[in-house]
């Protein structure tokens, strides 16, 4: 699968998008296909509430597959706006659709978003640290 | 992200929190299957378990733990389980010898049958490992201990077996296939080997396979998946061409290669215990409910003494299984609470259950807490806690005959 280069990437294997064009600026959260290919069937994600605080690089919540469980950590500061609710009933989404309807969380940022999210790789630093790895 | 378990890449390995023990470094120096080539070709992704790198899952056909495990229940799967050891014990009186050192009453079966039974630690009771006996005759027990235990058995029983008497330690002789599932005996007849034998079962068969190469196999009526099964057991040379055989003759059942992640999720919804976990030196049969692979009745066998007192006293602490009331999932080692907010003991196993799609898991729980079956406890879940529900497994119904 292509990495989508309409957003944002870290080295954690998560992707940033910011979505509209909202003040203050919300960012969508997931993980890259990379990462659901690594973690295997994902059987359950736990997400944070909405209007939780959020500090860049601490844990915001956890993907479980049937052997493991992964920290997901915040790409900023900011608050919670929503969750994928859909991945109560079905975290098989981030598995099918991690670009799309597997996304995670909503996150309002706080401050300025271009100092919030400027050290994450583009779409092609991301392919190249793939392929380093 | 990214942690990740067991099959997650070295490189993404930065914050992995390990939920089932020592397998995330691969280990250059793992034995390898004899089927290691045919694993990699399906896209294996791999893990060590006790010293062998083995397939967890192979997402490269399709697959992953939840559509192999559901394969398994719903039609058939085959499992590389080779890793498990292989040993005989033979000579003037073997399965005499063997009956008066392994729990089990090697009496109650026949040349031919086979029988779950346990090596447990003389002083303590406490179990050094569950294995598979499989009495040929008199004078001769094939054994399937687990991977990582086998050199200790095999050492226990040689210390203690009298000259005449030989233990061979054989683990990399032979590979062992289990094919296991409702349609796992319409696959076994089509790739030429038997299978109307009963449960526990087994017999030694001429197989030839469409490349000429001819051998002999064990085919028994064993498994660790609660579903109607088969282990095959071939010369190590011969493993691939049995491998092959039975996935080309297997498609057609819509069989699919599974790896020991599905292994663990369908022996947990069993309420199987995985030695390591759920036993170990620490804990005996007593306390796992395994009172019925023990042959009470034996004038001698490994931890009489101590296990019979320990009965006779009450058993401090017995195996439970745990259903989760909400959407979280129980993991191996947490602690378990009661309503009051007391710890009355820990989970040793833990999984999400693909057929009923909630947190299973097994637990060492308090006598004298009053807990029974249905009793609401709660699982402290990395610093959440989780409500579940006290049950005795299996979680879901058994089909092994």
């Amino acid at each position: 699968m292509a990495v989508p280069d309409d957003r944002k990437y870290s080295e954690q294997h998560e992707w940033v998008l910011v979505t509209g064009d909202e003040d203050p600026a919300v960012a969508r959260v997931g993980i890259t296909d990379f990462a659901q290919g690594a973690l295997g069937d994902i059987v359950f994600v736990q997400l944070p509430a909405e209007g939780d605080e959020v500090s860049a690089g601490e844990p915001l919540g956890e993907v479980e597959s049937t052997k493991s469980v992964s920290d997901i950590y915040a790409p900023c500061n900011g608050t919670v706006r929503a969750h994928n609710a859909d991945l109560d009933e079905t975290p098989e989404l981030v598995n099918s659709d991690p670009y799309g309807d597997g996304w995670l969380v909503e996150i309002i940022v706080s401050g300025d978003v271009a100092d919030q999210l400027g050290e994450l790789l583009d779409a092609d630093g991301y392919q190249d640290l793939l392929d380093r790895s | 992200m990214l942690s990740g378990g067991i099959a997650v890449p070295s490189r993404v390995s930065s914050h992995r929190r390990e939920i089932v023990g020592p397998l995330a470094c691969p280990d250059m120096t793992a034995q390898r299957s004899p089927l290691h080539d045919r694993h990699d070709a399906l896209g294996a992704k791999w893990a060590d378990f006790g010293g062998w790198r083995m397939p967890v899952e192979y997402p490269g056909t399709g697959g992953g733990v939840l559509a192999e495990h559901l394969a398994v229940r719903q039609a058939v799967g085959i499992f590389d389980v080779s890793h498990l050891g292989k040993a005989t014990v033979s000579g003037p009186g073997a399965a005499a010898f063997l009956n008066s050192c392994l729990s089990n009453d090697l009496d109650r079966i026949g040349p031919g049958q086979a029988q779950y039974t346990l090596c447990c630690d003389d002083a303590s009771g406490g179990v050094v490992d569950d294995l598979i006996a499989y009495l040929r005759g008199p004078d001769e027990v094939f054994l399937v201990p687990n991977a990582a235990n086998t050199a200790e058995v095999v050492r226990r029983l040689a210390a203690a077996a009298p000259a005449n008497i030989a233990v061979t330690q054989q683990h990399a002789d032979f590979v062992i296939l289990a094919v296991q599932g409702p349609r796992s005996a319409q696959v076994l007849a089509a790739v030429g080997l038997p299978a109307d034998h009963a449960y526990m079962s087994f017999t030694e068969t001429a197989w030839q396979s469409s490349g000429g190469g001819s051998t002999s196999v064990i085919v028994c009526r064993t498994g660790y998946t609660g579903e109607h099964g088969y282990e095959l057991i071939a010369p190590s040379a011969m493993g691939p061409a049995l491998w092959d055989a039975v996935l080309d003759v297997g498609a057609e059942q819509g069989l699919r290669p599974a790896g020991l992640g599905a292994r663990d999720t369908l022996r947990t919804e069993m309420g199987y215990p995985l030695h390591g976990q759920d036993l170990s030196l620490d804990i005996t049969p007593n306390q796992a409910r395994l009172g019925w692979a023990v042959g009470w009745d034996k004038p001698a066998f490994w931890g009489r003494t101590a296990l019979r007192a320990e009965k006779q006293a009450g058993v401090g602490r017995l195996l439970w299984g745990l259903r989760s009331s909400g959407r979280g999932i129980i993991r191996p080692h947490l602690p378990v609470f009661d309503e009051a907010g007391m710890v009355v003991g820990e989970t040793t196993s833990g999984t999400f259950s693909p057929s009923l799609r909630v947190g299973i898991g097994l637990a060492l729980l308090n006598r004298g807490t009053a807990i029974t079956s249905g009793s609401e406890l709660q699982v402290d879940v990395r610093g959440r806690l989780l409500a579940v529900a006290v049950t005795k497994p299996p979680f879901v119904d058994s089909h092994v005959r």
